[in-house]
This record gives C-alpha cells, sequence and structure tokens, in this order.
C-alpha cells in the first residue's frame, strides 16, 4: 500500500519516531549534512545530496566499547557490554547507493562466520527508510554498479520526495510497523508519485566487466609504481568509502577499571599491518593503496561476487591527490576503449 | 570462541612462566576449569593484560595436554614484555582459538619432517606434541631445529632428552656459529637441511622460523625435491580480530587469521607475497 504525509507534517512525523528509538536522519550542521540522531530544531535536507560520511557508523560506530574489566593482577573480572535489545533505530532517507554499501558490510560482518553480534543486533533491530535520488552530482556514478538512484531493493519502506509531500512504499513487515505507529499523520495516496525513474549518473567510461579477474595477474603491475605516488595517506578515502569496513581494537584505563573499544582503522596508515618486531607486509604507500584498491576490485569480488564500490562518488570529492576508484580503475585496465 | 561476541575474552591464569632463553619465556595457562577452549595444533590465541593490550601467540602445547595451554613467547612488543613480566597466578584475558590449525588428518601414515628455527618452534611443538601422543598414526618423524646460539635453543630438555627417546625419532640440532659448549651441528638451518639429504617420498614437511630462515629452506626442499603440496609452513602477521573483519591480515583474498596461519606452500604460490 501506498501512503503519503505532507511535508509539513514531518516534523511531528520525526517527533513520533524518535520516541521509539534513535531516528538517524540527514542532518545539516554548520553546513554539513550527515546522518545524525534527530533532535528538536534539527534541519533535516531530505533534499540534500549524500553527506559528507555515509551512515554506516550507524551499525559498525566510529568508536564502540565492548568490554569493561575491573580489578588487578590476580582479581581481573571481565564483563561484556553490547548494544541492549531495545536500541531500534530508525535510518530515515538513506540513499540507494548507501543502503547497497551496507549490505555489502552485512556479508562481511553477519553472513560471514563468525557472524559480529554486535553489528547484527544493530542492523536487524534497525528499520530503514530509503529516500530515491532525483539529483545525483557529477561525481555520483552509481549506475555502473548497477544502483538504481530511484529503487533500494533492501529498504523497508522506499520513499519518494516531491514538491508536497513524501511518499512512502512499504516493503516489509517492519516497515508496515514503522508507518502503523504514525498513522494519524499519514494518509494513503491517491495519485502515484512521480518517480525519478531513470536517473542518469556520470559516465566516467569505465568498464568493469572481467576487470576483478584481470587483476589477480597485475598485483606486479607496473600501474602500481605510479599510482600511489601523489597518496599523501591521510586515510580520508576509508572514512568516507561506504564499504571500507577495518578496525582497531584498543584498550582505555588503568590497571584497576577500564574498557577494551574498537574503533575505525584505515589500511592506509603505516602501522595498520606494523608488527611489534617492526616488520611491515604493507611497508609503504605503494603497498596499502594498493592492497585498498585491490580489495575493492578483486579480493571482495573474489569473496562476495561483487566490486565493493556503489559509486557514491565520495572518494572523487574528497581525496585531496583525486586519487579515487575512478583514477584507479582506469589505470588498471578498466577503461572503456572500444565504442559500445 | 565467545559465541555471542567473538571479541570478547575470559579471564584465565598463569600458572607459572618459566624462561627458555635470554627473550624467550613460556607460559602456561588455564581457564577455571583446565583448558580455557578445545583446539587443534597450528591455532592461536589472543592474550591481553588490560589496559596495555591484546596479541596474537600460537599456541605451543599440545591439545592432548589437558591442564592448561603453553605459550612459548618472545618479547618483542608491549604485550609480549608485559606478558614475561607478569608473576605467578597473574590473571589475563584470553580469547581462541583462531585458525585453521596444521592438517592432521592429511598427515596421516605419512613421515614428517619439522623445520624449525628459534621461536618458529613453538607452533611446530604444539603438532610434534600431538604426534607423539597418537604416535602409531604418523610414519618417522625427523625435527632439524637450530637458533643462533645453544643459549637460543628453546624447551631445550625436550629437544635434547624427551624427544630424541620417542621411537622413530630423529632429533637434529644446530646453531648459527661456533661455541666451546656445543658439540652438534654448527651452521645455518637451510644449510643443514641440505645436507642432511632428506628424501621426499611419503614425506611432509612443516616449517616455520624467521622469515630469512623459510625462504631458504623453501629452496632447499625444493632441491631435494619436494613438491609445493608436500611443503607447510605457519604465518604470522599484526591481528586485532582473529576473524577475518579488522582488515590487517590477509594475503589477497585470504585472512591469515582464519583462512591461516597453515598455508601449503602450493597455497601460497597462488597468493600475493605480503607477508
Amino acid at each position: 500500500m501506498k501512503k503519503m504525509i505532507g511535508l509539513d507534517k514531518l516534523p511531528a512525523l520525526w517527533e513520533q519516531l524518535s520516541a521509539e528509538g534513535p531516528l538517524y536522519l540527514p542532518i545539516e550542521e554548520r553546513g554539513v549534512v550527515c546522518f545524525k540522531p534527530w533532535y528538536e530544531g534539527a534541519v533535516v535536507r531530505l533534499d540534500a545530496l549524500n553527506g559528507v560520511v555515509p551512515p554506516k557508523d550507524i551499525f559498525l560506530p566510529r568508536e564502540e566499547t565492548y568490554m569493561r574489566y575491573q580489578g588487578g593482577s590476580q582479581t581481573l573480572e571481565i564483563e561484556a557490554v553490547s548494544p541492549g535489545p531495545d536500541d531500534k533505530a530508525t535510518l530515515f532517507g538513506v540513499h540507494p547507493c548507501d543502503l547497497k554499501a551496507v549490505e555489502m558490510l552485512d556479508r562481511v560482518y553477519i553472513d560471514q562466520e563468525p557472524g559480529d553480534s554486535l553489528y547484527r543486533r544493530r542492523r536487524e533491530n534497525a528499520t530503514v527508510v530509503a529516500l530515491a535520488c532525483s539529483s545525483p552530482d557529477p561525481f555520483c556514478f552509481c549506475n555502473l554498479f548497477e544502483v538504481d538512484p530511484a529503487d533500494a531493493p533492501g529498504a523497508d519502506i522506499m520513499a519518494y520526495l516531491s514538491e508536497q509531500s513524501l511518499y512512502l512504499e512499504t516493503r516489509t513487515e517492519k516497515g508496515e510497523t514503522m508507518l502503523a505507529k504514525a498513522e494519524s499523520l499519514i494518509s494513503d495516496a491517491k495519485d502515484e508519485p512521480e518517480r525519478p525513474r531513470e536517473v542518469k549518473t556520470t559516465d566516467f567510461g569505465l568498464y568493469l566487466e572481467g576487470l576483478s579477474d584481470n587483476l589477480k595477474e597485475r598485483f606486479d603491475d607496473p600501474a602500481w609504481d605510479n599510482l600511489y605516488k601523489s597518496c599523501l595517506s591521510c586515510g580520508v578515502c576509508t572514512y568516507v568509502c561506504p564499504t571500507c569496513y577495518c578496525f582497531d581494537v584498543e584498550d582505555f584505563g588503568h590497571e584497576g577499571a577500564g574498557e577494551r573499544f574498537r574503533c575505525w582503522d584505515s589500511c592506509m596508515f603505516g602501522h595498520f599491518t606494523q608488527m611489534a618486531g617492526g616488520h611491515n607486509p604493507r611497508p609503504d604507500r605503494k603497498e596499502r593503496v594498493r592492497q585498498r584498491f585491490l580489495h575493492k576490485l578483486q579480493y571482495y569480488p573474489q569473496t562476495y561476487g561483487e566490486i565493493a564500490c556503489v559509486g557514491c562518488g565520495r572518494c572523487l570529492r574528497s581525496c585531496p591527490v583525486n586519487l579515487d576508484i575512478v583514477q584507479a580503475v582506469k589505470a588498471l585496465g578498466g577503461e572503456a576503449v572500444e565504442q559500445r | 570462541m565467545n559465541k555471542d561476541n567473538p571479541l570478547l575474552p575470559q579471564v584465565a591464569t598463569v600458572l607459572d612462566i618459566t624462561s627458555e632463553t635470554p627473550d624467550i619465556k613460556t607460559l602456561r595457562v588455564a581457564g577455571k576449569d583446565g583448558l580455557p577452549f578445545e583446539f587443534m595444533p597450528g591455532q592461536c590465541a589472543m592474550l591481553s593484560i588490560p589496559p596495555i593490550g591484546e596479541a596474537i601467540f600460537s599456541i605451543t602445547s599440545s591439545p592432548t595436554c589437558r591442564e592448561c595451554l603453553e605459550f612459548s613467547i618472545k618479547e618483542v612488543g608491549t604485550v609480549s614484555s608485559a606478558l614475561h613480566d607478569l608473576p605467578p597466578g597473574a590473571h589475563i584475558g584470553i580469547r581462541g582459538p583462531y585458525g585453521n590449525g596444521f592438517p592432521v588428518d592429511d598427515m596421516k601414515g605419512k613421515d614428517l619432517l619439522f623445520i624449525g628455527g628459534g621461536i618458529g618452534l613453538a607452533p611446530l611443538r604444539s603438532l610434534i606434541g600431538y604426534c607423539f601422543s597418537n604416535r602409531d598414526q604418523f610414519g618417522h618423524i625427523d625435527i632439524v631445529y637450530g637458533a643462533r646460539s645453544p643459549a637460543d635453543l628453546i624447551r631445550k630438555s625436550e629437544i635434547k632428552e624427551t624427544w630424541p627417546a620417542e621411537p622413530d625419532t630423529s632429533v637434529y640440532l644446530t646453531v648459527d656459529a661456533e661455541n666451546p659448549d656445543w658439540k652438534e651441528n654448527v651452521g645455518f638451518v637451510p644449510a643443514y637441511v641440505s645436507e642432511l639429504g632428506f628424501k621426499p617420498e611419503n614425506k611432509i614437511a612443516i616449517t616455520c622460523g624467521p622469515p630469512i630462515m623459510i625462504k631458504f629452506v623453501l629452496q632447499a626442499l625444493d632441491k631435494l625435491g619436494f613438491k609445493p603440496e608436500q611443503v607447510i609452513t605457519t604465518l604470522e602477521m599484526r591481528m586485532k580480530c582473529g576473524v577475518g573483519k579488522c582488515g590487517r591480515c590477509n594475503l589477497g583474498p585470504v585472512y591469515v587469521c582464519k583462512d591461516g596461519p597453515v598455508f601449503s606452500l602450493a597455497q601460497l604460490n597462488e597468493l600475493p607475497a605480503e607477508y
């Protein structure tokens, strides 16, 4: 059943949904749009393009304490910390590219044994409202990865924004339950929403067929010797990438009490693989840049059958030296040469 | 492994700590009821001392030892140093087991050639102990073990007395340089392996040691006629999770923590040599 809600009623909807659990929306603060928990007076920007940082942190937080300890060397006690089973979040307004990226993380954190219970619980408890994307910017190239900017198959509710209304199409039971709670604000849609069908994103002239297989033979390709040189090892590509998921584990506290947490980490950093004795299997930027791009273009596809990129364009927008995935694919033989 | 959160350790007790060499100590570690978990030779465990941190170590004892796990640990970083300094009875965090372990079923009925260097004997010892406990399942056992100096050899009483006395077992010891107290072979491990001239027929070679030693051992075995499928090694990488997610220890699409650390040379030849 298709439903609709007037844009003027959205603040009331936010208020109602946030009473059930954390409600994440694209919120603008100081000119930057990111998914954040809604608060009264928040500037919600459903019309904005993708936020600077993808919403992966809702399921894989930047930092997350999973253990507390107390006691000294002969009285150590360890206690698990995990998100409560009632922590039911709503992610509202995620674009199809970012939702597809979350599904890529699901394979690593849920499907691949042993699953990650912290991630899984958050993901299973969350209700996802995807929002059709009607005006991609010149950096967007999700079409290449078969993302339909107007449709996200994995959503609980698919939403379409028009001038006066937000159309809501429920896809799952979770989606129905969510809308049932806001019944008073929502009405049946009398007309079909104007779907932004056939949204075209930028064609960078890339050709991906066979790329993952070809890369198996290109680990020692001379292309790597040039590609990495401009890299500053700043790591921004990994922080803004919706399919990057590496983490670090650290302790914080003193001998008597403290906690163990994990936090985002980056394969672009020199210490990432540095061993205690000093040996580093990926000692320089060349090996690290190669690792990152091969993980996206060869290793992940070899394991899960799909390139780990959704064409969201964030690395193109953020990399200070334009060492983005489009440049990498071009350098590695993924440029369309023949006229097709 | 904790079913709900594989990153969550349990509390274990360090029963005692023995000095092996100037920079290697062996810790005997027990959970509340003996072994903290069941495992197979070649698997690893994460040991931690909060708030100093966590690091991965191969299990040195055989699973047939039921009282405790043993870890022979070289002092190289913050966690290993802190483990060295623990008093007997100290509590630590432990989680595991991680990794695939040695392919013991494929080794049954075969002659085994163990080649270890320095602390590299630690993971091999788990399998060696397992073979001695199931002696009739394996053929002849050769053990070549070397270190820089006699003082740097670990498990001295085992390598000199216990193991050579086991049935159908030969132990060959070597050190890098001449030493007045040393009566056995002098020379690097790979050269000694070549000199001993092991025959590859119905044999599996299992090697672990410093990367430079492994490199030349592989060349020596190749010259002796061992096929890549007959050569097995175990790798060491920096790890944080142990379950193939944190992103540090991959060789191409393979994660050393869960798909390794044990690989045949045939498998390694198919992977990027990023170790």
